[in-house]
Order: structure tokens, then C-alpha cells, then sequence
């Protein structure tokens, strides 16, 4: 796969049908990837596919200029369609090279089920549904169910919706029910239990705005939060404000968020991000029936709408 | 929830200019009685209210929002209101999921000439206000660093 995946990308910048190539290539760290974002045909021979290619690549595509071949997992490929949804990026412009995903691990669950610091482990290897691991010349084996990032747990559609060439067999997806065990604590609650733990959890908000940052369908210009006038989120470190910009992203973000789980992952203070993106996801379902990122011809769901919808929110 | 015996909720009310704001000037011509407690705003649309004005209005200490606009497919803009439509339901639902009580937001669609409907969706509001108590949700609590402000 990763050979096919490094021929065909040369062969593009080659042939001159893209200008810039998006994927993935070893990291600085032990068991983490990197993003690669080049015109240089040389560079492509650095691209890998691995268990650890985390990153939604479709970030960077509203920020290249020009032809673009980009690298794509199920969840990437679904906002790669979502930013054509919205007119940011152009179908004819995309080369799309679909990796049909099978779930990328979790490191930081490694290193609990293991209990040692990602550094002391020799080798993680996926084999079929297992994972197996070399610490010390032994080996360690789990089930993929008890390594992988939550929201590669609940995935619906691991195998890119939208693709130019897709690089293997279609995988299936692993679909656990645990893994959405956090959401259903959750709506267990009373509401006032709820929001006092999300007082408790966004009290820890540094307001990096990685969230944001990471986010391929976080693309405004300019945020609402760096308004000034009128000033919506007020710049003291209050966990109030901090919720209202999460609320407010995930408002802007509804029909766009695909639940890939990067604002989680690249949340500094570990606030579980998904439970409110999985949440917004849910309810876009629900009420209109509709999957961010499925159909690159359908309007955008705040754009749109039904004669008939939603009424029982009105009287 | 302890509460001030003489507690009123406060209601901010987001009246779009075509219907539903001609509809509450009808209700106050036609002598029509509903409480003092909203607090009326005036925007040209339903589909000007942004997400951000209901949670502004929450986080600012009101106790409830209602958003009122044109019947579907009355729209003086054709389609605003079935946006508007859109992103109040999400709105709703998802602050319903964070713990925000569903009485405090409220839409409707009131035209220029229901006045009674007007009359009759501020009382309601009013009353499911009353039931849930004062809006404590953004106010500082003990412990979180913040300068606290004594509740009653």
C-alpha cells in the first residue's frame, strides 16, 4: 500500500496534474507521524501509511495553493467533501488518495494497557484484530478494540466516501458501543449534574484555541471569539466564556464536523472534546437526517432547508 | 433553588420586524395583557438571530430567550425564518444536552396580526420561567477562582 500510495504520488507531481502533495511521514517521535506537505518528487519516497497516521490532512487543504493531492482517511476524506460542500476548496482541483482506514491506535492507551512510556516500547504492530507489542524481546498482545481512539471505535465509514484512487480493499467498520459510553453517562445526568461537569471540565480550558486550529471545518477568516466589537467571549480566563466558544464552535461546526476527534486529541488539557462534537453530530442526524461530508452536490445544512422540519421546536 | 419571593424572570425576546414585532405592537394597541418580563428586541429577521444572541442573552443573566419570527412561508425574505428555523432547533437541542433547562428558549412564529398569540407565548414562557427559577447557570460559583457574586 505504501509503495502503490509512494508511485502514484511521484507520478502525479511528475505528470503534473497536482502541485503539492499532502500525506504523511515518520515523525520525530517513536510511533508518530507527521504531516508532509511538498512540490518535491523526491519528498514522496517519505510518505508512509501506518496505525499511526492521526492527523485529519483536510486542514491544510484550505491553505495550499494551487493542484493538490491529498492523503485521506474514512473520517478526512468526509471533510474533504464537506469543504467542497461549502466552496473552498474545487473537486477538479483534488486528487484524492483514499486509505480504505482500519482505526488509528492511541497511544496514551497503549501506554496504560502496557504500562510503560511510549520511549521503552521496541515495536506496536497491528496484525488483523489484534495489536501486538515488543517490550524488552517479549510480546504483548491486545484486541484492536482496547487501543484505538474512541472515535475510530464508533466509526460508521472507515473507507473514504469520496476518492480518486483508493489504495487497497474497502475495510469494514469496527463499530464498538463502548466507545460511546462517555456520551451516555452523560445523558444520564440530571442537566444540572451535566452542566456542573462541563463547569469542571472547562474550567481547564487554557483558550489555546487548538481545538480550532486543528479543525478542517473550523475555516473562518476571521473568529468570533477575536471580535471585539461586540465582544462575544469575554478575554478573562472564566470557564463561562470558555464554554460559550465551545458551544458556539460546535453550533458553527454542525453538518460539517465528521467526529474525526482531532479537537480531542489536540485539546492540551484533555477535555473530552467528543462528547460534545459526537453530541452535534448526532443531533444533525437526528433532525434532518443528515451525515456531514456524503455528498459533495448537496448544499451545506445551514444553508438549506426543508418546508416541513424541526417543528415541534416552535409554537 | 432558593429564590427572592418577589423574583420576576427577565425574557429577552427576539422579535423579527415584519411579523412577529408588528404582532406585539398589535397586542399593546389592542390592550391585550401578557407580563412585563420580556424584554423586546427588534431584528429584521428571525434569520438575523445568530446562535451567539440566545447564548449572549443567557450568559449576560437573562432567564429565558424567545426567538419569534414570520410564519413558514411567510417570510418578508423569503427564507429566512426556515434557517432561522434550523439553527434555533440545534441550538435547543445542544444546550439541552449541556444541562440548560428547556423552558429558557423558546420560538415561535407569531404574525402581524396574532396579537393573542404574542400575548399568549410571553405568558407561557413567563410561567415555565417561574417553574425553573432564576438563571444560575453562568453566574460564579464558590471555588472557581472568579470574583464571587452572593446569590440570595
Amino acid at each position: 500500500m505504501e509503495q502503490r500510495l509512494r508511485s502514484k504520488t511521484r507520478a502525479l507531481l511528475e505528470q503534473g496534474k497536482v502541485d503539492w502533495i499532502i500525506g504523511f511521514e515518520p515523525g520525530s517521535l517513536k510511533f508518530t507521524t507527521t504531516p508532509l506537505i511538498t512540490k518535491d518528487k523526491n519528498d514522496t519516497d517519505r510518505l508512509v501509511i501506518n496505525p499511526f497516521i492521526v492527523n485529519n490532512l483536510a486542514n491544510f487543504l484550505t491553505q495550499v495553493k494551487g493542484r493538490v493531492g491529498i492523503v485521506v482517511k474514512g473520517c478526512d476524506s468526509r471533510s474533504v467533501v464537506s469543504l467542497i460542500q461549502d466552496n473552498k476548496v474545487a473537486r477538479e482541483d483534488l486528487v484524492i488518495l483514499g486509505i480504505p482506514c482500519t482505526g488509528v491506535i492511541d497511544l496514551s492507551k497503549i501506554e496504560k494497557l502496557v504500562g510503560k512510556d511510549r520511549d521503552e516500547l521496541n515495536d506496536i504492530a497491528r496484525e488483523g484484530d489484534k495489536v501486538i507489542i515488543r517490550v524488552n524481546g517479549k510480546k504483548k498482545e491486545f484486541p484492536t478494540t482496547q487501543t484505538l481512539f474512541d472515535n475510530c471505535l464508533a466509526c460508521e465509514l472507515p473507507t473514504p466516501q469520496e476518492y480518486d484512487i483508493l489504495l487497497g480493499e474497502p475495510s469494514s467498520p469496527i463499530a464498538n458501543p463502548a466507545a460511546q459510553e462517555g456520551i451516555k453517562k452523560l445523558k444520564q445526568m440530571t442537566p444540572e449534574q451535566r452542566w456542573i461537569f462541563w463547569e469542571g471540565e472547562l474550567s481547564r480550558c487554557i483558550r489555546c484555541y487548538a481545538c480550532r486550529n486543528v479543525c478542517p471545518a473550523c475555516f473562518c477568516q476571521r473568529c468570533f471569539v477575536e471580535e471585539t466589537e461586540p465582544q462575544w467571549v469575554f478575554p478573562a480566563p472564566r470557564w463561562q466564556d470558555n464554554l460559550i466558544f465551545q458551544i458556539t464552535r460546535n453550533i458553527h461546526v454542525a453538518g460539517r464536523c465528521t467526529d474525526c476527534g482531532e479537537c480531542e486529541r489536540a485539546c492540551p488539557v484533555n477535555i473530552p472534546l467528543r462528547s460534545l462534537t459526537r453530541e452535534m453530530y448526532d443531533i444533525v442526524g437526528e433532525l434532518f437526517q443528515f451525515k456531514a461530508g456524503m455528498d459533495k452536490d448537496a448544499p451545506p445544512l445551514m444553508t438549506h432547508y426543508e418546508e416541513k422540519e424541526a417543528e415541534d421546536f416552535f409554537r | 433553588m432558593k429564590q427572592k419571593a418577589d423574583w420576576e424572570p427577565r425574557l429577552a425576546g427576539f422579535l423579527c420586524k415584519w411579523c412577529s414585532y408588528a404582532g406585539a405592537d398589535l397586542a399593546g394597541t389592542s390592550r391585550k395583557k401578557y407580563p412585563a418580563n420580556i424584554r423586546i428586541i427588534k431584528v429584521p429577521c428571525s434569520g438575523r438571530v445568530d446562535p451567539l444572541f440566545i447564548l449572549k442573552a443567557l450568559r449576560l443573566g437573562f432567564d429565558g430567550v424567545v426567538v419569534s419570527g414570520c410564519h413558514p412561508g411567510d417570510c418578508h425574505y423569503q427564507t429566512g425564518n426556515y434557517r432561522a428555523r434550523r439553527r434555533v432547533a440545534i441550538t435547543k437541542r445542544f444546550l439541552e444536552y449541556l444541562g440548560v433547562e428547556p423552558q429558557r428558549i423558546q420560538a415561535s412564529w407569531v404574525s402581524a396580526s396574532e396579537a393573542g398569540k404574542f400575548a399568549e407565548v410571553v405568558t407561557e414562557v413567563t410561567r415555565g420561567l417561574k417553574e425553573v427559577g432564576p438563571n444560575q447557570l453562568f453566574t460564579e460559583r464558590q471555588g472557581d477562582g472568579a470574583k464571587t457574586e452572593k446569590q440570595d
